[in-house]
Order: structure tokens, then sequence, then C-alpha cells
């Protein structure tokens, strides 16, 4: 079945409303209405656009939005995508500007806060444990997310020189195999 | 011209901001310092507020600035132009991804980059759980992904529970 604009503009909608807590979330969320609700992309797709959304400039949310809409339905997709992320937000903030440092300083809206955020931090880990099944697929692809995981957690490396790293790697690793056959 | 300059200051933000996350930040500080579009105390109750408000924190604090100075049209050009370079650039390397995803090489760097993506994530993952939480946040995570590892329902379920689950906590003082 051919997959609407309009469609497109609804799904990432929804996933605007719900992406609570920083741009992170967007993973999780694409992933359970994307890749096992609709089926419009899988999980390697959405792996690889992580990564890339990672290494080039802008906001994360926005970047993978845009590739998940551009492989949709191209750029019209891609503007489709975009749009719906971003207007939740954008409603949001223009409803409650004038009353920001109230909302803030209400002691029970704070604990929603914290609530929030470890329910994203597990919507998180699921969908590490689900991307993982299908990234790390033999002995290389673990020593790359070993790798990945240690230089960014432990030594704070940037993410956009890791991926420059690991785009080396993966040119260097087709380069040794063309040598290895001739 | 507050337009041109909210364009601007925006775009330069979306264009310069590399890794995602909290990226944005130093730009949005650097702005407060130069324009007064909005004071610093009032970022970071944005940053507060942005995590319970949808939407990324750097389209947030675009949205708010852009409102305060100038409205709805403000908000509205401070928001496109926040996202307008991400716009561009993942569409041109969507279009060479495209032409050459036959290429041994390009296929080579994609397999590569699958791990590496979750490997950026679990590191964001474990980041935000050394930051922030506390022992009854740890009990409530463990309680958290067990359910979800069992059964697979709607994130809003979930986020909702775990605001329920805050609100508690809150009541008793266990909130981090």
């Amino acid at each position: 079945m051919e997959i609407t604009l309009y469609q497109i503009f609804k799904t990432f909608f929804k996933v605007g409303t719900m992406l609570l807590g920083g741009g992170y979330v967007i993973l999780p969320l694409l992933q359970s209405e994307l890749v096992e609700r609709k089926g419009w992309i899988s999980d390697e797709d959405l792996c690889e656009y992580f990564a890339l959304g990672q290494s080039i400039p802008g906001i994360i949310a926005a970047n993978v939005s845009i590739f998940v809409g551009y492989k949709l339905k191209r750029t019209a997709g891609a503007l489709a995508a975009i749009s719906g992320i971003v207007l939740p937000a954008f409603l949001a903030i223009v409803i409650i500007a004038k009353i920001l440092e109230e909302i803030v300083n209400i002691r029970f809206i704070q604990s929603i806060f914290w609530g929030v955020g470890i329910g994203v931090l597990m919507l998180l880990f699921l969908a590490v444990k689900e991307i993982w099944r299908k990234s790390v697929v033999d002995k290389f692809t673990c020593f790359v997310f070993f790798l990945v995981f240690i230089m960014s957690s432990c030594f704070k490396v940037s993410p956009a020189f890791l991926i420059i790293l690991v785009i080396f790697i993966g040119l260097c690793l087709e380069a040794v195999k063309r040598i290895e056959k001739e | 011209m507050i337009y041109l300059k909210l364009f601007f200051e925006f775009f330069y933000t979306g264009l310069f901001s590399f890794g995602g996350g909290y990226a944005t930040l130093p730009f949005l500080y650097h702005i407060a310092d130069k324009y007064h579009w909005y004071t610093t105390k009032q970022l970071s109750d944005m940053i507060a507020v942005a995590s319970i408000t949808p939407g990324p924190v750097g389209v947030n604090v675009a949205t708010f600035a852009g409102f305060s100075t100038s409205g709805i049209l403000g908000a509205l050009i401070a928001t496109t132009s926040v996202i307008l370079p991400s716009f561009i650039i993942v569409i041109m390397l969507s279009k060479f991804l495209n032409r050459y995803s036959d290429n041994r090489y390009v296929k080579s760097v994609i397999y590569t980059l699958k791990p590496a993506g979750c490997g950026l994530l679990a590191a964001v993952g474990v980041d935000m759980f050394v930051n922030n939480i506390n022992f009854v946040g740890m009990l409530l995570l463990l309680g958290l992904f067990c359910a979800g590892a069992a059964e697979k329902r709607d994130p809003l379920f979930y986020l909702g529970i775990s605001a329920v689950a805050g609100l508690i906590a809150g009541f008793f003082n266990l909130a981090g």
C-alpha cells in the first residue's frame, strides 16, 4: 500500500507529541511506531540514520526524522515528517511561554519531570536492546559497538569524531577484503 | 530587523551544533548574552520545561525566543531556521547514499555504522543513568525495564506510568 504524505505527517505528529525528555527518545518511539507497528522501515535503517544523524550538525531528532521522511517519500516526505515532529513542540511552547516560570516552580510538576525522565531512560535501554540484536551480528560489529561505547561514555570523545573514525574503519575493512581477494 | 536576526542566529545554531542532545546549549547561552531575547534563568527554566513538553530542547528554545521577542511570526521564523540546516544536509546526504547504495565501500561503511549508532545510544543511556538517578529511580527503572522487556506496549503507556510513579515518589519526598 502506498504511504501518503498525510499518513507520514500524522505518524510523526504522534511521535512528536510523545517526544518528552530530549531528542534521543525519538529512537524508541520511531522503533515502536514505524518499525513494529507500521513496518515502514527496519531497525537497521533506524540505526544507520541515528549514527549518521549524530555525525552531522543539527538537532538529532530533526535529523533522524528527515532521514526517515526522505526514505519514505523523498523531499515531500521529509517535509511532512519534520513538520509533524516540530508542530507539537511549537504549539506547546507558544501556549506555555507566558507562564514558564510558574510551571517550573510547581513541586508536583517537578516530580512528574523526574518520573518521566526515568520512563524515557527505560525506553532508551529497550531500544538499545532491540537495535543491538539487529546491528551487532558478528565479532567485527561487536568490536565496533564496544569501541564506540567506551570511547563515548568513558572518554567523552565527540560523536562526530567517532563516526568519522568508524567510516574510516569501514572503508579500510572493504579495502583489506579486496586486497585479500587479489 | 528582528526577524532577520532571529533567522540568522538560529540558522547558525542549527548549522554548528554537532552531536545532538544538549549540543545546542552553548549556542543558546551565547544568544542569551548577546541579544537578551531571554535571560539565562529563563533558559534553564526552558531546559527543565523541555523535558516535559514535546520536542527537542533546541527547537523548544528557538520557539520560545522567537515568541517572546516578536510573537507568533518570530516563533515560526526561529523554529524554521534552527531546523533548516538539518533539512538541507540530510537531504543531500540521503541523495548521495541512494545513488551509491550499490557501491561496496558505501555498503561496508553502513555495515560498520550500525553498531556504532547502537554504541552511541547505549552511551547516552549510561550517561543519563549515572547523572540523574537515585535509588528509588533505579528500582523504578528496573521494574519498568522488566515489564517492557516482557511485553512490549505503546511508549505512551510507560511514560504515563512513570509520570504517576514520579508523582507518588514526589509525595513521599523520594523523587530526586
